[in-house]
Parts: structure tokens; sequence; C-alpha cells
């Protein structure tokens, strides 16, 4: 019985190895044939970077650019029916972005894909990427007033923060989203920006903020510059979580030292700080190095 | 100006050599062909149009672009010009207001193309250049450099002064930060790509800023420099199962910062009497000379293991360094609490140094063993480890005694922060994916300065948390997506009293085309916060609402606008240090922000329109604020190749409860863009 099984088992593999050989070649049109109806995405498509897949024979796709997305394309030649063809566009978003990484993968932007809110919220590549385009943007908007009009369309509420006051440039165009934000995502929370490797983005820009300080104040190392500061704008001077310093500093500065391990970080001041005297009710004119210090213990200097 | 000058300086040898081969490659450029050289057999149809009438590509010019040149004058600032200077600080004169210009090499043989942008350059407060340079698969260089001027004088912010009608901030600033950006790839796009890169950060600056000491402080000017070099260069290794990048880095850092009062009498900002005498400074010069380096090292990887299987990882290591070599010298009416004395002069040296090791190791993998179900796990550690020491010899001299203190401190900070999650996405049908998840976070955080003085010699936290993790996002129709994400948190420990504790954070949103012209999206997030730990009753509550449209009837005219209402609730108990009573601290921030635009394309004139609009926000609770910029701006073209264009922009800013800091001003600019 057991031989039985076998030799029927080998006879169905192969059968279907021979229907697998037996089966026509993928009915591929090549690229010059799709730019013959779609003549304008064709056209910018010779300047778009995805035309080195058209060109580069390394890659297997010589010629057939159209087609290494969207599938073979004889029977939409054919009937010129948009049922007849895979249109990334229409597909699930983990499809779609399937068919870009199968060349994307491996490339190092996608090393923090998995911390990516992107990929968790199913945002598909092609929401920010066009993949056919030219133009001075290619394949993605680089412009910072354009990155931002992009990244703006979706997170409404962060860039209704850059209406306040006080905020980062990014209205007058100086800045960008991308410039603190890595949309491919990041080990950091927020996808937030590396710097030398594995320090926050921030200090990119604020080098003077950056240490290391034999005299650290805790939060900047950490939680992060967001521990006090909106980062994205703040009705506050200084983008700061709170209208005036002395409450933003209150709110850790509230405890009695204890020796219970489990305790928060922050200590009460000494006595002698009488808040209602106006210069203890301003604590950053006193402990000036507040990011931390190179001099003072009590980061006064 | 002079990056944009050196850029443009560069260029100009490039835009001859084109402007020659372009009318080279012009004069030999053979009749375009007809459309019968392409092949028959691809031709699917004859009687579809596009096929038969697919034009012959136009001769690309060498260079296009355009540049705007204008001129802007500022009416006379109605208010507060330092809070206008701190927000706004654009100014009158001529102005190179942007330009954007694409170059490109007929011969491709030195570059394909090279892009240039720059914005905001004629004493602008944001100037940027950006320079992009291609070969293909040869290089590919960028440039990036920009001048951000940083002005800030609010009152508001730091002055202990203020009931004596003094206005003033003693942690105010007028400077520039320039930063620069250069990499070059090359290779690229071929399996193996070497890469190096320089980024260079700089602030220079005057400011104002408090010289303290044990019983006043003084309000004195200071000088600001300091300077970050990164050097950085690597590999990128490309296969099609797997990819690695190697990079060694470094920095170099300085920090010159120099704080001093070179005559008269200074009072501070404490007039009583401290035992009987007012303190004062009569001459200060303070220098702090800061270095520092790092090193750091990167390696990158992802692998497709198998079709079912994808691996990510990383490993990231850097270790700054600095070293610290401060000179103080005082001279006035100086007293030191302890010991008790008074002093005339002061001279104090300190040498510090301070080493910060830093590691971090992620790795991460998504399954798709079954056809609808997707399976992530990231796994993530950073461990940071900073040792410092300081040495320091103050010497006090009164007219009766010299009295010299040496002390030497140490200091050590760790945070060792873990992460571990799983997500499982799960396609239900082509229009919905569901998700869930887990996440567990751990650390352990300490911080000491030794030899111990005051109420701490060291801090200590620990980090316990269990996060709940769900989302969805559904597709109904092409039109209209859906998307949903929550995270509920519970946890053990915490760092500090405001830290993430026991949480509650959920975001949706819905975009929807209702008819052609009509999009329509929504958003909303809010995140609840609570640590009931005895002694912190910290309750935290934000919200906000979005709602935006673009909305474009005709071709003549179309309309974008957004609305977010967000409103912060935070209470908080803290201890009073003079009375050790608890008191309550509560913020209120109540905002609404608001966008519009209108853009009118005005008839019988192609090219000309009119756009109108701006932002307005306006917040109530604990800082009450408006702020508005309503703008107007008008476009006529002269000729086919000049523009005329004219703007108007308006701000108003108010603050109920500080309201010496508000201030109005209009600016009208008009200038000439040239297009090629």
């Amino acid at each position: 019985m057991r031989s039985t099984n076998a030799a029927l088992l080998c006879a169905i593999l192969a059968l279907a190895a021979l229907q697998a050989t037996g089966q026509p070649a993928p009915p591929y049109v090549g690229s010059e044939a799709c730019g013959l109806c779609h003549e304008d995405i064709a056209k910018a498509f010779t300047k778009s970077p995805h035309h080195l897949v058209d060109i580069d024979k390394k890659r297997g796709w010589d010629g057939k650019a159209c087609e290494s997305c969207h599938g073979p394309g004889q029977k939409h030649a054919d009937s010129t029916s948009p049922q007849d063809i895979r249109n990334p566009l229409k597909l699930a978003a983990a499809a779609a972005d399937k068919l870009c990484l199968t060349c994307h993968l491996n490339q190092p932007t996608h090393v923090g894909r998995l911390q990516s809110s992107h990929a968790k919220d199913a945002v598909a590549c092609t929401t920010c990427h066009k993949v056919h385009a030219d133009g001075p943007d290619g394949l993605v908007v680089r412009k910072p007033a354009a990155v931002n009009e992009q990244c703006s369309g979706c997170h409404l509420n962060v860039w209704a923060q850059f209406q306040r006051p006080n905020h980062h440039r990014l209205p007058e165009g100086a800045m960008s989203c991308v410039d603190c934000h890595n949309p491919h995502g990041s080990f950091r929370p927020a996808m937030a920006q590396t710097f030398a490797a594995n320090e926050p983005g921030c200090f990119q820009c604020h080098g003077d903020k950056r240490g290391p300080f034999p005299f650290e104040h805790e939060p900047v190392r950490f939680e992060g510059c967001g521990s006090c500061h909106e980062v994205h704008g703040s009705s506050n001077p200084r983008m700061l979580a709170r209208q005036s310093v002395q409450y933003l500093c209150l709110q850790c500065h509230a405890n009695l030292p204890t020796v219970n391990k489990t305790r928060t970080i922050g200590v009460v001041p000494p006595s002698f700080h009488d808040l209602r005297s106006p210069v203890y009710q301003n604590c950053t004119v006193c402990h000036q190095k507040i990011h931390g210090s190179h001099v003072d213990r009590n980061l006064l200097k | 100006m002079r990056p944009l000058f050196m850029v443009a300086m560069m260029l100009m040898p490039l835009t001859r050599v084109c402007a020659q081969e372009t009318a080279a490659a012009d004069a030999t450029q053979e009749p375009a062909k007809p459309d019968a050289a392409k092949p028959e057999a691809a031709k699917p149809d004859a009687t579809q149009p596009a096929a038969a009438a697919s034009p012959v590509p136009a001769t690309e010019s060498w260079l296009t672009g355009w540049i705007d040149l204008g001129y802007r004058w500022r009416t006379d600032v109605g208010g507060n010009f330092d809070a206008y200077r701190t927000f706004v600080n654009l100014g009158s004169g001529p102005k190179l207001l942007g330009a954007e210009f694409t170059l490109i090499d007929p011969k491709r043989r030195w570059f394909d193309k090279i892009r240039v942008r720059a914005y905001s350059w004629g004493g602008e407060p944001y100037q940027t250049v950006h320079v992009d340079a291609e070969k293909s698969k040869l290089y590919r260089f960028s440039a990036d450099y920009r001048d951000i001027a940083y002005f800030d004088f609010l009152p508001s912010y730091a002055d202990p002064l203020l009931s004596r009608g003094i206005l003033l901030n003693e942690q105010s600033f007028d400077t520039h930060r320039k930063m620069g950006s250069y990499e070059l790839d090359l290779f690229p796009a071929k399996r193996i790509i070497p890469y190096l890169a320089y980024e260079r950060d700089s602030g220079t600056g005057t400011g104002a800023t408090a010289f303290v000491t044990s019983a006043n402080q003084f309000p004195v000017p200071n000088t600001m420099y300091d300077l970050t070099n990164l050097y950085r260069g690597g590999v990128r290794i490309e296969l099609r199962r797997f990819h690695a990048t190697l990079e060694e880095g470094g920095t170099t850092f300085k920090d010159d910062q120099s704080v001093f009062q070179n005559s008269g009498t200074n009072y501070g900002n404490v007039l009583t009497p401290a035992l009987g005498q007012i303190t004062s400074l009569t001459g200060l010069l303070a220098a702090y000379g800061i270095g520092g380096s790092s090193i750091y090292s990167k390696a990158l990887f992802t692998a497709n293991a198998a079709s079912w299987l994808d691996l990510y990882g990383q490993f990231l290591y850097s270790q700054p360094d600095s070293s610290v070599n401060y000179q103080q010298k005082v001279a006035g009416n100086l007293l030191l609490q302890s010991p008790l004395l008074f002093y005339t002069s002061q001279s104090y040296l300190l040498s510090a140094s301070a080493k910060l090791p830093h590691t971090t190791g992620t790795l991460g993998a998504e399954q798709r063993a079954l056809n609808r179900i997707r399976i992530t796990e990231s796994w993530l550690t950073d461990r940071l480890h900073n040792s410092g020491s300081a040495s320091s010899n103050s010497i006090f001299t009164s007219s009766s005694t010299s009295q010299q203190i040496a002390s030497v401190l140490s200091s050590s900070l760790v945070n060792n922060y873990n992460q571990a999650e799983i997500d499982v996405f799960y396609d239900a049908t082509s229009k919905l994916m569901l998700r869930g998840g887990y996440r567990y976070v751990w650390g352990e955080e300490s911080d000491a300065v030794l030899p111990a003085a005051g109420l701490v010699s060291s801090d200590q936290a620990r980090l316990r948390r269990n996060v709940g993790l769900g989302g969805l996002r559904y597709r109904p129709i092409q039109k209209l997506s859906l998307t949903a994400e929550a995270e509920v948190a519970s946890s053990g420990a915490a760092d500090f009293r405001t830290s993430l504790y026991n949480y509650q954070r959920v975001r949706a949103q819905a975009r929807y085309q209702a008819i052609k012209s009509l999009n329509i999206t929504a958003d909303f997030t809010a995140l609840l916060n609570n640590n009931p730990v005895a002694g912190v009753n910290s309750n935290y509550r934000g919200q906000q609402e979005s709602l935006s449209l673009f909305w474009s009837p005709a071709k003549v005219w179309n309309f974008q606008g957004s609305y977010t209402r967000s409103t912060i609730y935070s209470s908080l108990s803290y201890l009073d240090p003079g009375t050790l009573q608890m008191l309550p601290s509560i913020y209120r921030d109540n905002a609404n922000a608001a966008t519009a635009l209108f853009n009118i394309n005005l008839p019988r004139a192609a090219g000309s329109k009119i756009t109108a609009g701006g932002s307005l926000f306006t917040s109530s609770g604990s800082r009450p604020t408006t702020y508005f910029q309503p703008i107007v701006t008008l476009w006529l073209p002269v000729t086919k190749h000049i523009s005329w264009f004219g703007e108007w922009r308006y701000y108003g800013y108010g603050e109920t409860l500080y309201p010496y800091e508000s201030f109005h001003a209009s600016l009208v600019t008009t200038g000439l863009r040239l297009t090629r």
C-alpha cells in the first residue's frame, strides 16, 4: 500500500512538472507596447529613476519595466480593459507594498520598517511616492514646502500646531517634516531621525545641546526634548509644554527624596526657593544650562 | 550669501559648456523619425488614436527653471518689536525670494542633471540652498545649506525684573545657525555603493544671560560660538536577497561661549541687602573652552531569508566625549553663603570631561507563513552610560582675607531602555485590514553626582510598561478610506511624574472624495494619561479634531482649508519648596487653528491669478494667545517668460496675560518671476 502511494505521489509530481514545463511563457508585451496607449506615462517614465529597470539587463526586466509591477500585459493589450491588468493603486496596501519591496526591501531605507507607524497603518508606498513621475521632485517630493504639504495632508493636527506662534520653521519653508522624522521608520519614538548613528536627530541642528555633559539633566537623555518642549509648536515661549518655566520645572521637581527605588526622578528644590519672589519664578535665570552643564552640578553655569 | 554665490560661481562654467554643447547638439540632431519606425507588432490596435498620434519628444533645453526677484517693504511694527523679531523677523529690502533651475548636460560628460533650488536670500531669516547633481551609474551628489536666524527676546520667558517695570529677557539671544550637509554616493543603483558625507553645524551670535552668585544674579551680555563637524563614510551592499550597510563616522565639536561685564556697576536682580550689604558686580570675564569628539559605527541589514520571512537588524555604537577648561574672573561686592564670606574678587578655574558610550541594537522579523496573516516581531535595546568628572579651584579675595576652595566631583548617568513588540496583521478582506499587538517596555535609569550635596545624591528610576495595540484600515470603496489605531498601556514604574504611565491613545482618520472636485479629510487624536501613584497624582487629557477640504469645482477657482480644535488639560500636584505644602498645578489650553486659501485664475489673462487666505490661531486657558496671518497674492504675466507678482501679508499677535508682547505689522512684496 505504501509503495502504491509513493508511486502515485511520484506520478502526480511528474505530471505537475510536465505541466509546469509545458506552460507557455508569460505573455509579456514589453514597455514599448504599453507606451503606445499610455503615452504621457511612458514619456515621463523615460526620465524617471525607475526607467533603469527598463534598460538594465541585470535586473531581469529589460524592456518590460511596466510589467515588472503591473504584471503580464498581453491580455490587457488585447482587450484594453483595465480589468485585465494589475493596478497597484487598487491593491490592498500590503499587496502594493510587497510589489515595491520586491526590489526595494533590501536597502538601508527600510531597516526601521517594523517600527514605522506608516507600515503598521497600511500606508502604502504609493501614498507618497509617484512611481512613473519625472520632474524636479522625481519619485517623491523634495522641496521642503512640498514635503510639508504632503505630510500635512494626513497629519492635519500636527500641521495645526505649526500655526502657533512658537514653532519650528516649517511654514516658512526653512525646514521640512523629514528633517526630523524618517517616514520609513526609525527605532526612535515618533519615527524620529537619528544623528551620528544613534543620537537624537535634534542634535543635528542643536549641536550645543548635545554634550556629553559632566552634569546631565536627566530628561534630555531619558525621554528627549519632548519631555519639556512641544516640538511642533506651542503658544508658550521656547515651545515649552507649560505657560511659564516654573510650572514646567515643578512638574518633576515636586518630590521629597526617598530611598524607594520605584519612585520617579526629580526632587523638590531647597527651601530658599521662595516661589512668591519673581526671581524664583524664572528657574532658568539661574539654572541657565538646563540641557546639561559642563561646569556646574546645579546647572547654574 | 556666500554659499549661494559659491554655488553660482561653480555652476557658471558648466552653464557655458552646456550652452555650447546644446547648440552643437541642436545643429547635428537628425530630423525626428516618423511613427513608422516603431515596431508594427507592438501596436495593439491601429484604430486607437493615441497610438497613431505619438509625438516626437521636443529637444530639452539645457537650462530650465525660474527665479523670483523682488523688494519687500515692512510697515512700522506696532507693539513689541522684539516679539516681532522673535516670531517673524522679516525685513525690508531687495530679496532673492526663490529660484529653482535644472541644468542638463546633453553629452552627459560630467553630469546628467543638476538641480538647484534656493529660497529667501537677501538678509532673510531663513536662507536655504540645495543642489543635486547626478551622473547615471557613476555618482549622485547632494549639498544642502541653511542659514537660519534665531532671535528670542520674550520677557515672559525669563524676566525677574518685570515687577520693577523692566522688560528684559535674561535668557535672550540673537544668533545664526548655519547648517551644511554634503553627500556623495558612488555608483548608485549598483550592488556596492560607497558613500562619503560631511555635515557642519555652527551657531554664532550674542545674547544675554545671568551670572549667578550665592545671593544675587546679574544679567550680563554673552557671546556664543559652537561648531560641530561630522564626517562619515561607508558602503551599502545591496544584493537581491540581502542588504548590509556599514558606516564609520566621527564628529568634532567646540563651544566657546564667553560671558562678560567690562565696566559699570551691576546691582543684579536682588536689591535687598544681604546681611546688611548690597551686592554688586563690577567686572566679569568667564570663558567656556569646550571641545569634544566622537566616533561611531553603524551596521544595518535587511534580508529575505525565505519567501515568507524578512529579517531586519541594526547595530549602532557611538562614543562622544567632551573636555572643558572653564575660567572665570569676577570683581565686585559679592557674597558666598557657604562658608559665609563677602569677597571683592574671585578667580575660578575648572577642568572637566565626560564620556558617553551609547549602544543600540534592533532585530526584527516579518513572517507571512499564512496567506492573510502577517506577524511582525521586533526587539530593541538602547544603552547609554555617561561618566564625567570635574576638578575646580576657586580663590576668593576680600579686603582682609583670601580663601581657596577646591573640589573634585564625579558623575554618572545610566539609561538602559528595552522594548519588545509583536503585531499580527490580518487581511480580513481585500478592503479591511485588522491588527493587534503587544509591546513590553522596560528599563533602568540612574544619575549621580558625588560627593553628595543638598537633598539628593543620586536619582534612580525604573520603567515597566505593558502596552496593548490595535488598529484597522478599511477601504470599502476607492474614494473612502478609514484608519484607526489605539494603544492602551499599564505601567508599574516610570521615569518622571509626567511620563506615560497608564494611558490610552487613540487616532482615527477618514479620507473621502465626495465628488470628483471635493476631497475631505477628518482626523481625531486623543491621549489620556494617568499616574495614580501617591505623591504624583498626575492627570493629562489631550484631544484634537481636524477637518480639511480641497474643493475645485471649476478651473477658474479652488479652495483649500483646514480647521483644528485642540484641548489640553493637565493636573498635577507639586510641593512648594518654601512650605512643603502640596499645591495643584493645572494647565489648560483650548485652541482653534484654521487655514484657508482661495485661488482664483483670472479670466482673459492666462497665467494670472489671485490667491487670498491665511492662517488664524486663537487659544484660551493658561496662556490665551491670538496669532493671525492673512495673505493676498496677485500674479500677472508680463511676457511669455516674465511674470509680475505682488503680495500683502499681515502679522498680528496678541497675548492677554502678557499684553506687552503683542505686535502687528504689514509686509508688501513685489517682484518679477523670470522663467526659462
